[in-house]
Formats: C-alpha cells, structure tokens, sequence
C-alpha cells in the first residue's frame, strides 16, 4: 500500500519568480496545516473520552463495574452470536470465491456480495427486530432444524453430484455451483418448512417453544441473541468475507501449483498451503469482523430486547454498550455520574475497536509484502 | 469427504447470494406493494355481523385448528379498532362489492364502508352521482375544494357524517381497471416521497426526512471534503514516506473501523455540550435557559458525521493520488512549475473522479448512519423545516428529521404498529435504494478509473 518514496520536488524546482515560489511555500503551509487539523481532530476524539472518564476515578469504583459488566457481557454474547454464525459463511464464501470460481464470475459475485456491507444497519434491524424475530418465535423448531438441515442438504447436494452422469456434471460444473446451489437451498428450505411441524407434532406433541418452556424451563425472549446473531451475522460477513477473500487471492497462484504438481488435490493444496500462507490475511480479517460485531449499535438496539442481564441463553436478549450508550446518553444530564460511565464505555469501545484494527492492520500489511516477495520468486 | 468440503464453501456463497436477494425482494414487495390498490372484503361471519376490510394474512388459530384471518377494517372513531381476526370457519360469506369505499382520512386514520350520499350547500346526492361528486371534489388542491360533508355507512350499518376537508383521497379498489390501479399506485408513491407524516406517522409520506437527510449530508460534504483532500494531498505528496507518515496512514484506516457512536459521544459531549452552550453564553444568552447552539442541531450532526467520514475520503482519494504515474509530476516539474502548479494544474485534475468518488461513499456511509444522530440532533417530528424563507434561510442550529431515525422510530416508538409497518417497509426500501444507488455509482466510477488508467501504473 505504501507509495514508494519519492523526491522532494519543491527541491527541484528550477523556477527563481519570488511571487510563485512565496504562493508555492503558502500553500504547502495550508495543507500541512489542514493535515494537522485532521490529525488533531482524530487524536481530539481520544483526549475527549479520556478527559471525560477522568472524574470516574473520584467516584467508588464498583458502581461504574455493577453498570458496565452487564453491558460488556451483552456486547460480548451479541458479537459471539454473530461470528458463530459469519465465520464459517464467509470465510466459506470467501475459499470459494478465491480458488474455485472462474475469474469472470468473480469479479461479478465479488461486489454484489461486498454490497451487502453497504445496507444501513437500521435497515437491518428493522427486518430482525419486527418481521424475523415473531416469525422465528412461531416458527422456532423449523429455524432450528434449518441451520442444521441447509449443510447437510449441501452435502446431499455434492453426493448427488459426484454420483452424477459426467453430461450433467458438465452442465452443472462445480465452479458455478455457488448460483446454481441457489434454487436448491431455497428447495430444501421448503422442505424443512414444510416437513419440521409435523415432525414437531410427533415427538413433542405440540409447539417447541412451549415445550422447551414447561420440560426444560427454558424462558423464550422474542428479542434474543439468536435474532441478534443471525441479523449482525448477515452485517458482518462482507467484511469479513471481502478482507479474507483478498488475502486468499494474493496467494501466489505458483504455490498452489507446486503443490497439486507434487500430488496434491486441490482441497489439500488449500488447506495445507493456501489458508497458512493466507492466515495472517484471514486472521486480521476475523479481527476487523469482531470490531465492527463490537461496535455496531442499531441492530442490537433493534433485535435485542435490551435487558441488561447476564444470562448465557442464546433465547434471552441482552443489552450491549453501543446500545445503552445511544439510549441512555441523551437523557443523562452532563457532569452526572450516569455520563461519565457512559463516556467511559464509549473509550472502552473506542480503544478496544482501534487496537484490534490497528493489530489487523500491521498483519494484513506484513502478509502482503511477503506474499508479494513469494510471488516475484515463483 | 475432502471431496465434500468445498460444497460448503459453495453453499456459503449461495447462501448469501440468497439472504440479499431475500432482503431486497422482501423489501421491494412489501414496500411498493402498500400502494397498491387492495381489494377490499365484505365478510358475513355466522353470528350475522357483517365487517368490510383488507385481507392482511392467515395464520394457523394458537387454541385449536384451523386459520385465522387479520382484517384491516379502518373506522377506529366507530368501534375503536382498526384491525379485526376472523376465525375463516365463522365465515358464512365473502363477497368484493364494487361499491365499497375507502377514504384516506386526517384524524382517525381509513375509512372503509359505502358512500350512502354526499351534501353540498346547495344538493344532496345520492349512489353514482355523489361517489362521481366525491372524486371531482378530491381533484382539486386542498384550499379550492367546496365545503361539504359526506354521509357514509360502515359495513355494520352504523351511519357516520364525514366532513369533506378531512379527507385526502378515495377509491374504490374492487371498480378500478389494472389501468386506474396503477395510476393510483404511481400517485401513492409521489405521495409518499412528496408529503410530510400525519396521523403519528401512520400515514403520509416521508418528505421532510428525505429533505433532513439531504441537507445534512450536503453540509456534512461541504465540511469534510476539504479536510480529507487536504490530509490525502500532504500524506501523499508532501509528507516525507517514513515511519510516521505510515503510522498515520494506518491511525487514519482504523477510525473507519471505531464504532460509529463513538463519534456521536464526542459530537454531544465536545460540539453540543461544549462548544453549543458556550456560544449560547456568549450571544444568545438572552434566550436562555431554553438552548439555541447547546442542543442537538444540523450543523452538530453534519461536523459528527463530517468526523465519521473522514477516513473515508483521506482513503479513497489517497489511493486516486497514489494511482497517478509520478512520470506525470516529475513532467510537470521539469517543465518548470512550482509544486503547487503541479498539484493544481496536474495532479488534482487526475485525481478529479477519485475525489468524486470518495465524496460519494462518504455520502452513502453518512445516509445510512442512525446512532450517531440520535445524540447530536435528529428529531422524530421537526416542527420547522432547517430551510424556509427566514433570514438567514438556513438554520442549521434547528433540529431535522432524518430516513434511518425516522424508519427507527416509526418502527419502534409508534402507537400503531401494526398500522405504520408497511409505511416502514417503503422508507427502508428508499434508504436502501438511496444507498444502494451511490455506492453504486461510486463502484462504477472506481472501475471505469482503472481502466482507463489500464496498467500504466
């Protein structure tokens, strides 16, 4: 990323007009200046939060634990929710998109899924918190049943292939299934639907959710980490998915070569050389994923129910720092102690979110250069 | 079964191909599908009573088998309510006469029933002829329509005496053509991207929002445009490429990635709370307690996302700067020019679509950004518009209605939910539509850039 260096050019500069060379130094100035500015204004963000945590220390000490601990083990339990369920997604998505698929196609898929990244958070959390969470309270055993049942049908769906006629399978090439899979998951979320109450019916006698309230005792929030998974999953994974894809498509095309040239199929030669020499890459990519999981505030404000309790249920909501710090700041006057923890908890945010992207930064930076070297020596 | 790995990966892809597709087509049905003309019922259930209303959707009884279907019956000044669930086996009848109405009404929300007359100063009308009277009535702006009252009749039989100018439009879904549909439809649509919300946002349309959020990403450019240059043209061309410049540049990713209600804490606590109230002090202290500058406000919530963006214009135009083959500068230089004739006359011009490029991504992260704004001013009902014909034409110290925060509030705080949702869906499409289309054109533009830079550089 970093330019080369070049020479100074103002140095070079063979013009001797007084008038221009004046013009040309106040105007090197200004944009010092304003760069400075800029800088001021980013380091002002830091010095604020910190200021303003200060008057904290005066004050005992367990208050500001007993308000914030609840709330950092909602950000936790939300942002956990939602790697669970980004992780393997796009880390899957971004394997495929990087090693499979021709690179017409690629470069088609690629921004489209990237755009997902671009939909407001709000938008998002209108869908999880109002139309997702009832349904899913209805519909409880049948969303169960689909996470686990759309993987194994994909697995059904290879099995079918490989035993396949060699015609179809060239109708159907692998390096496109990641569109035709398409109609085939909306099939077998049919399937489910259609199959999992009845099924729901024998076993339980009736609704799991009532079921799961009167056997097991288990208490079932509307809002809940669940929802608040699946919605900030859906947020997370263009990120995740475009970070972690770049890093597996920097991969020097020659390893991946040498290795299949030495025997190995192409599953190994990705697992065993591509994802090590891309780990870095995909490490920072997770990192910045957890960061954004961290920090975004309106989809758990929206599909969280926002009750500040520490409960491990994915079926029980939760209320996360970002989230209390958009309900609760504005009504707190200023110099209460109420605003200092919230700034307080905001600095948490603020210095949690920037060393994390700071560290996935310097590795992702590291990683290229040496993937670049790797590849000028192939 | 390393044979069946790589399925999975393939399966994510497709997976979500189909949750975006799923997002926006629920979107897009649920949002333009409300304007549409629905046929509207009359239901005569066993018991005898007769209601009229919109079928909403069925869903399976929670105490015994069988469906049950949501009605939406209107008239909540008649029985209080404006959603009705039938049992579907208590239904003896359903019938779509054409006769029936529904009135898009200011104070109690629709009216659906029949138009039994309609009572002009000088006539009293009847059948045909008032619901022909009614429309030619409808047709003309607000302020030129005749004083009259109509006499309606719900489904139940209940008479009702409904004044002319609390009404906005009227039709009779099960008479129209697919032709007069769609007019309706296209008109429902203007309405709601021209009109302002009435009835606790229930109804109307979404114009002042769209007009807030437009005017506050436009002074939001205006201030972080300059800035962002400014620091990508000094890291890129002025600053000596060491270690620190480096640093910088990394500090500079990374606040794209703090959380951007950070940046709402510091626009209340350092502009609001800080800067606000002391020039409230200093000039308006007058009318204080009551804050002018030391409360949430446009220019506040412009400066906080003008803040949030930055990053994002330093990035974007940096990596425009840096695409430029230095051949071009050291041209530039060897013919003679200062360096700022080189930035002015030859660089920036190349640079030109990159910094139209950042300036739009920057619009399209601030368009969609909620949080931050519900700390520096946004407001669910803006009394006054940020722009009138006041000197100084535009306040930017008064609060405005914003898309996101509007969609939020409509969506969470509403008194009616029920009701308000599909208007809901419609503003989330238009955000999503807006957001969608800028990013758009911001990918479009990076692309035709590189190639027409090709590899040259």
């Amino acid at each position: 990323m970093t330019p080369p260096s070049r020479p100074t050019y103002s140095a070079l500069t063979s013009s001797t007009d007084p008038g221009r060379q004046r013009l040309d130094r106040l105007a090197t100035a200004s944009i010092t200046v304003g760069a400075f500015a800029v800088l001021a204004a980013i380091l002002a963000i830091g010095i604020f939060l910190l200021w303003e945590s200060l008057p904290l220390l005066s004050l005992a000490g367990t208050f500001t634990l007993e308000t914030l601990s609840p709330l950092a083990w909602g950000t936790l339990k939300a942002a956990l929710a939602a790697m669970l369920l980004a992780l393997p997604i796009a880390l899957g998505a971004a394997i495929y998109t990087a090693l499979y698929m021709p690179p017409r196609l690629r470069s088609r898929v690629k921004p489209v899924l990237e755009m997902m990244e671009a939909i407001p958070g709000v938008v998002v959390g209108f869908i999880a918190g109002l139309i997702l969470a009832p349904w899913v309270e209805r519909h409880l055993a049948s969303t169960l049943v689909l996470l686990v049942w759309l993987p194994l049908s994909t697995l059904l769906a290879g099995v079918l292939w490989h035993s396949a006629r060699q015609s179809l399978r060239k109708r159907l090439p692998f390096s496109w299934a990641g569109l035709w899979l398409t109609p085939w998951l909306i099939a077998m979320t049919f399937i489910a639907l259609w199959a999992t109450p009845g099924v729901e019916h024998v076993l339980i006698g009736g609704d799991l959710r009532q079921w799961l309230d009167q056997q097991l005792g288990v208490n079932y929030a509307t809002r809940n980490a669940m929802i608040v998974g699946m919605a900030m999953g859906f947020a997370v994974i263009p990120s995740i998915f475009a970070l972690a894809e770049d890093a597996l498509a920097d991969v020097p095309t020659s390893l991946l070569e040498g290795a299949q040239a030495l025997g190995a199929t192409r599953w190994q030669a990705l697992w065993k050389v591509a994802l090590p020499a891309a780990g870095p890459g995909i490490f920072s990519a997770v990192m910045i994923g957890a960061g954004r999981a961290v920090g975004e505030t309106m989809i758990v404000l929206m599909a969280s129910g926002n009750t500040a309790i520490f409960s491990t249920s994915p079926f029980e909501g939760m209320r996360s720092i970002a989230a209390a710090i958009a309900i609760e700041l504005p009504e707190s006057t200023p110099d209460s102690s109420t605003y200092h923890v919230l700034i307080f908890a905001a600095l948490v945010l603020f210095l949690f979110t920037f060393l994390v992207n700071t560290l996935a930064e310097v590795v992702r930076l590291r990683l290229r250069t040496r993937l670049s070297r790797m590849g000028d020596r192939g | 079964m390393s044979r069946l790995w790589p399925w999975l990966c393939a399966a994510s892809v497709a997976l979500s191909l189909l949750m975006l597709a799923a997002l926006l087509t629920l979107l897009l049905t649920r949002g333009l599908g409300h304007f549409w003309p629905a046929t509207l019922e009359s239901v005569t259930l066993d018991s005898g009573e007769i209601i009229a209303g919109e079928a909403v959707r069925e869903t399976p009884l929670p105490h015994r088998d069988g469906e049950e279907q949501l009605y939406f019956t209107g008239n909540r000044d008649l029985d209080g309510n404006r959603w009705r669930w039938v049992a579907i086996d208590h239904i003896a009848e359903r019938g779509a006469p054409r006769t029936l109405v529904r009135l898009e009404r200011s104070p109690w929300g629709d009216f659906i029933g029949y138009l039994s007359a309609f009572e002009s100063a000088s006539e009293r009308l009847e059948g045909d002829a008032a619901w022909h009277a009614l429309t030619a009535a409808l047709a003309h702006p607000t302020r030129e329509r005749p004083s009259a009252t109509l006499v309606l009749q719900s489904a139940a039989g209940e008479m009702l005496r409904q004044p002319l100018n609390e009404i906005y439009r009227a039709h009779r879904p099960n008479a129209m053509s697919w032709w007069e549909k769609t007019r309706y439809w296209s008109q429902g649509v203007w309405q709601f991207l021209s009109e302002g919300p009435r009835a606790a946002n229930t109804g109307g349309g979404v114009w002042p929002a769209i007009f807030g959020t437009v005017l506050m990403v436009m002074v939001m450019s205006v201030i972080v445009m300059p800035f962002g240059v400014l620091a990508a043209i000094y890291l890129n061309e002025i600053a000596h490429q060491g270690r620190l410049t480096r640093l910088v540049r990394i500090g500079v990713r990374n606040l794209a990635g703090v959380p951007s209600i950070v940046y709402g804490v510091f626009g209340l606590g350092v502009f609001v709370y800080g800067i606000g109230s002391s020039l409230d002090a200093w000039f308006f202290s007058d009318s204080l307690p009551s804050p002018t500058f030391g409360t949430g406000g446009l220019l506040w919530a412009s400066l906080t996302l003008a803040l949030l963006t930055l990053p994002v214009v330093i990035v974007a135009t940096e990596e425009g700067l840096a695409r430029i083959p230095d051949a071009q500068r050291e041209g530039a230089v060897a013919l003679g020019a200062t360096r700022l004739e080189m930035l002015t006359r030859v660089v920036l011009p190349m640079a030109a679509p990159a910094m139209l490029t950042a300036v739009i991504l920057a619009v399209a992260r601030a368009a969609g950004e909620v949080a931050p704004l519900m700390l520096v001013g946004v407001a669910k009902l803006a009394p006054q518009m940020p722009v009138d014909d006041e000197f100084p034409y535009l306040h930017v110290e008064r609060k405005f209605m914003h898309l996101g925060y509007h969609l939020f509030d409509t969506a969470f705080h509403g008194e009616d939910m029920q009701t308000a949702i599909p208007l809901v869906y419609a503003t989330a499409l238009l955000l999503v539509v807006i957001v969608l289309v800028l990013n758009l054109t911001a990918i479009f533009l990076r692309h035709h850039l590189r190639h027409q830079r090709g590899q040259s550089c």
